[in-house]
């Protein structure tokens, strides 16, 4: 149903998306490739004057620390399990806000507030709560008695990670209520009332009609929070700045800590790595799902 | 006709960007911009006046002051430096000045024909031209540290050893009460290094503070494990488990606020106990090590000028301005530093009270200033690659072994890359 | 019975939920002294507003709100209307290049920002655009317009192409068509973009802390991260800070609701 190609649309087409790509190659590929061509090079703030090309020198350093190693495992955990209750807990209050109800809107207003703040201020905000001498989340296990002593929860190395990913999860879960929501609201009431007179029960109803239904937009928003998960320094910059002892370190944090090191090649190099880590999970990812999706 | 909307976009676009630019100054007038590095809300105050007064002096001049929050204010400024524009004097610290005359970002400061110059200490002139043998930056202060202790906490002696300092620790250590603000976030590692040295005596050349005066590195010895071991063990039983993660901030709280009995620190924290709810406290020198000695670089900063500026002769002017007797005692005086202005030599307020643990510890030749290796290549990535070191220590993710074998290697390595 | 389950469920979320803000609400109406007392008053001994007050005396929080206020609209407004413009080419149009440019969009989104800001510092220099709300404006735009642009083009394929083909025969130009017919229908979703684009400018913290430093050009993200100071994060004006700071943004938020439910999944349903 596209009208064909000519010459006037062309020009149409050209001026429509061209103050669009003007900013985004100006101001975010130019200096993005800028900082690729950096990752070849010496590039350290202590001294400029010479900045020679060194080859694969940064990542040959990058990839023999430790640290890095032990970032990319911590990723998988943040990632992993933050994805994981970010999901399900999501899906689950999707399905309880499915059905009108009344009150529903006001309800969501409030439960979606978390959304309307920054990673930077949700940290500051745990790293309060979370506190090991004045936070309210010790107080409130101290009066329950789940607890009998403090937990410094930012200050080991355990429990530090636990917390930054119970404030990713409580930041999350409304953005996967809302897409899942919709996409639960995509499904066409016809599908639902032919297998009524099936006589299917809700269970393999929603097994067998919602599920497949939903399944390719689920696998896109899945993907779209990884990418974006691992992206997100924020939170964990503000709550703990990648410590104690690194054990919150995420590759993102990382490539900060490279940065204000003044080591923008090695900088870069962690950028490289991140992106083609990133490329290569997507590839890989969207093969799987379009795999299934064809089942 | 058809592309109407979008040039009408357009040009409201552009005309919205002319609407925001910043106005530009008006004639006649010259505008400096300064940067600082070290900054808290009273400082920056204090430099506020300091910067009216040299307004109200020169009227012709108006002072732009950049007050970047003192995490990532170092970055800030060298981020601006790179750009070699729109900035005329900055702070310029100890881990910097290096860095910053390498990249030729600093002006050279004249010194002769300043009558300023002859008024400042031998030490605030040694250190100018520490780096790179030129007058880069006039010191405003120095730090040094101390050591703070409660004196209603049942000890009636402070700690001069650091053995002392951990017995001493420990027994203050009960229920919600520590003994020591530990230091096991940013800036932790220092406190190590600080150790090892101390256990190091005599052997240790304070020139180039992480070498031996047989050139080995400090972290080679018997007795730089021994210091670490020890570090560990006052973490472990004499601190808050919190501490692990403390900085600056956390350290100074955990004192202030009656968590913990001892604390480690710069002058400009006797300002900040002073005006705490903590009213038992004094100050004694840094504890020492085995064999007797203590080392501690002179930390310093100071104002520079930028060898790019448009208006170098203002600049000049307000880093004299500046560093001149009356607003270095009184910038000495509100941020409590070492003053740089010989004047400050017969003011009381330098000899009283809490400083006396600084006269103290100037009158014993065993407690020895010392020059780090600032100006080393591998300096800021040690800064940051120790401190995550140090956490891992503390933390038994790394040994004592693995710690002091890696810091050996880099600082051998370095001694390579400079010589 | 699972009713009951329901309302609990959803109860307990809520309380989860708003927890952390009536917390933060609590220690903003604080004293200073009782921000670090235990045991841990629920509810302040003494109702302050002190760190309201000094938020507006001391620290000029009126003018970042002025700064960020108009920073994101002006960066929302730009980004909107080029996602309007770009994603309507990309849904009605197949044209060479057309795959190729959705995936350089699509990148953007991989990239970590801290890999291009060196870099991008040095250009905002040589454009002169530093401590300029009209820099951040601009690189607000570009970091928005691959978002923008893919949603807007989710939600294009949802309207017909029958409705404009229907007034393109009518005699109108195809802008015509896309201004009266295709834009009316499509109003949520650009509510929802422009809403989404605003959000995201309004908490900017990394890009605003580059390339402002600037009193007279700060953000609200920027004058709250200067408040983590050497000696002690201020907590009460933290607090009270993040309450003024979101406001806008929740009141907004509860405005249009609706469609920003509809809104910002056109893009991921449609895929």
């Amino acid at each position: 149903m596209r009208p064909a190609f000519t010459l006037r649309k062309a020009r149409f087409i050209a001026l429509c998306l061209l103050p669009g790509v003007v900013f985004v190659v100006l101001f975010t590929y130019y200096p993005m490739i800028r900082g690729m061509v950096i990752a070849f090079q010496r590039y350290n703030l202590f001294d400029i004057t010479s900045t020679p090309f060194v080859g694969l020198e940064n990542f040959r350093a990058v990839l023999a620390e430790d640290r890095f190693w032990t970032a990319l495992r911590n990723t998988g955990t943040w990632v992993a399990v933050s994805l994981f209750f970010q999901f399900f807990l999501g899906f689950g209050l999707a399905l309880l806000l499915r059905r009108h109800f009344r009150g529903r809107g006001l309800y969501q207003a409030w439960v979606f507030f978390p959304w309307a703040m920054s990673g930077f201020l949700i940290g500051l905000l745990w790293r309060w709560m979370f506190n090991g001498q004045f936070g309210v989340i010790n107080d409130l296990l101290l009066r329950t008695g789940i607890i009998d002593q403090r937990i410094g929860f930012l200050a080991t190395p355990g429990w530090a990670m636990t917390s930054v990913i119970v404030a990713n999860v409580w930041y999350g879960v409304t953005f996967f209520a809302i897409m899942i929501m919709a996409a639960l609201q995509s499904v066409p009431k016809e599908l639902y009332e032919a297998a009524d007179v099936d006589g299917a029960s809700k269970l393999r109803q929603f097994w067998h009609v919602t599920l497949p239904h939903i399944r390719p937009t689920l696998a896109l928003i899945v993907l779209l929070r990884i990418i974006w998960i691992l992206n997100f320094p924020d939170l964990i910059y503000s709550m703990t700045g990648g410590g104690p002892a690194g054990s919150t370190d995420i590759i993102t944090t990382f490539l900060i800590q490279q940065v204000i090191g003044g080591d923008y090649g090695r900088g870069g190099a962690v950028g490289l790595l991140i992106l083609g880590l990133l490329l290569a999970f997507s590839v890989f990812y969207m093969n799987a799902t379009r795999f299934e999706k064809a089942r | 006709m058809r592309s109407t909307p979008l040039l009408a976009a357009l040009s409201a676009a552009s005309l919205l960007l002319v609407g925001c630019g910043s106005g530009s100054s008006s004639s006649g007038e010259v505008r400096l911009r300064m940067i600082e590095s070290l900054t808290s809300p009273e400082r920056t105050k204090l430099i506020k006046t300091l910067l009216a007064d040299f307004e109200k002096a020169n009227p012709t001049i108006k002072v732009e002051l950049i007050s970047p929050p003192l995490d990532s204010a170092d970055q800030k400024i060298t981020q601006i430096l790179q750009t070699k524009k729109g900035l005329d004097v900055l702070e310029v610290r100890d881990h910097t000045a290096k860095s910053f005359s390498n990249n030729g970002w600093l002006a050279e400061l004249p010194t002769t024909d300043w009558p300023g110059w002859a008024d400042l200490t031998e030490l605030a002139q040694k250190k100018a031209v520490e780096v790179g043998g030129k007058p880069f930056l006039i010191p405003y202060g120095f730090y040094e540290r101390t050591l703070f202790y409660r004196t209603d906490w049942g000890m009636a002696q402070p700690p001069t050893t650091w053995e002392e300092l951990y017995e001493a620790g420990k027994k203050m250590t009960s229920g919600d009460k520590f003994g020591y603000s530990f230091r096991g976030g940013k800036g932790g590692a220092d406190y190590v290094v600080q150790m090892i040295s101390a256990y190091n005596g005599d052997k240790l050349n304070p020139e180039k503070s992480f070498y031996l005066k047989d050139k080995r590195t400090i972290f080679s010895t018997p007795e730089a494990a021994q210091a670490m071991d020890l570090f560990v063990k006052i973490f472990k039983e004499a601190s808050p488990p919190d501490s692990v993660s403390w900085g600056y901030p956390e350290m100074v709280q955990g004192f202030t606020s009656g968590v913990t009995g001892m604390l480690i620190q710069d002058p400009e924290v006797i300002k900040t106990v002073e005006e705490s709810s903590v009213k038992a406290w004094s100050t004694a020198p840094i504890p020492k090590g085995p064999t007797g000695y203590a080392f501690q670089p002179v930390g310093y900063a100071g104002w520079g000028a930028t060898s790019f500026s448009e208006h170098p002769k203002e600049a000049v002017k307000l880093v004299q301005f500046l560093s001149e007797a009356k607003q270095s005692i009184a910038f000495a005086k509100g941020n409590s530093l070492i003053p740089i202005s010989k004047q400050a030599q017969n003011d009381p307020q330098f000899s009283q009270g809490a400083w006396k643990a600084y006269l103290q510890a100037q009158q014993d030749p065993k407690q020895v200033i010392t020059i780090r290796p600032v100006d080393y290549p591998g300096w800021s990535q040690f800064l940051v690659d120790s401190d995550r070191d140090a956490q891992a220590l503390i933390t038994g993710k790394k040994t004592t072994a693995e710690v002091l074998k890696s810091w050996d290697a880099f600082w051998t390595d370095q001694a390579k890359k400079v010589s | 019975m699972r009713r009951a389950l329901k309302v609990i469920v959803l109860g307990v979320w809520l309380l989860i939920t708003l927890f952390p803000l009536y917390w933060i609400i609590v220690t903003s109406l604080k004293p200073k002294a009782e921000i670090f007392t235990l045991p841990i008053k629920y509810w302040p001994g003494n109702v302050t507003f002190e760190h309201y007050a000094d938020l507006f005396s001391f620290a000029d929080f009126g003018a970042y709100l002025l700064n960020s206020l108009l920073v994101s609209l002006v960066a929302a407004a730009g980004v909107t209307v080029i996602g309007v413009l770009g994603g309507y080419t990309l849904a009605r149009f197949s044209f060479p290049g057309r795959g190729a440019l959705m995936l350089a969009f699509l990148v953007t989104q991989m990239l970590p920002l801290f890999i291009a800001l060196g870099p991008l510092y040095l250009l905002m220099s040589d454009l002169d655009l530093l401590n300029r709300l009209a820099g951040l404006m601009l690189v607000y735009v570009a970091m928005l317009v691959p978002f923008s642009t893919i949603i807007m083009r989710g939600f294009y394929e949802r309207v017909p192409v029958a409705l404009e083909e229907a007034a393109q025969v009518d005699g109108a130009s195809r802008i015509v068509a896309m201004v009266r017919v295709v834009i009316p229908v499509m109003l949520p979703g650009i509510a929802a973009t422009f809403i989404f684009a605003f959000v995201q400018c309004w908490n900017e913290l990394f890009l605003a802390i580059t390339f402002i430093d600037s009193e007279d050009a700060k953000t609200i993200p920027v004058a709250m991260n200067s408040f983590i100071t050497q000696y002690d994060i201020d907590w009460g004006s933290m607090a009270a800070a993040t309450v003024v700071s979101v406001l806008p943004t929740l009141v907004l938020f509860a405005a249009i609701r609706r469609y920003i439910v509809e809104g910002l999944t056109a893009g991921a349903v449609k895929g």
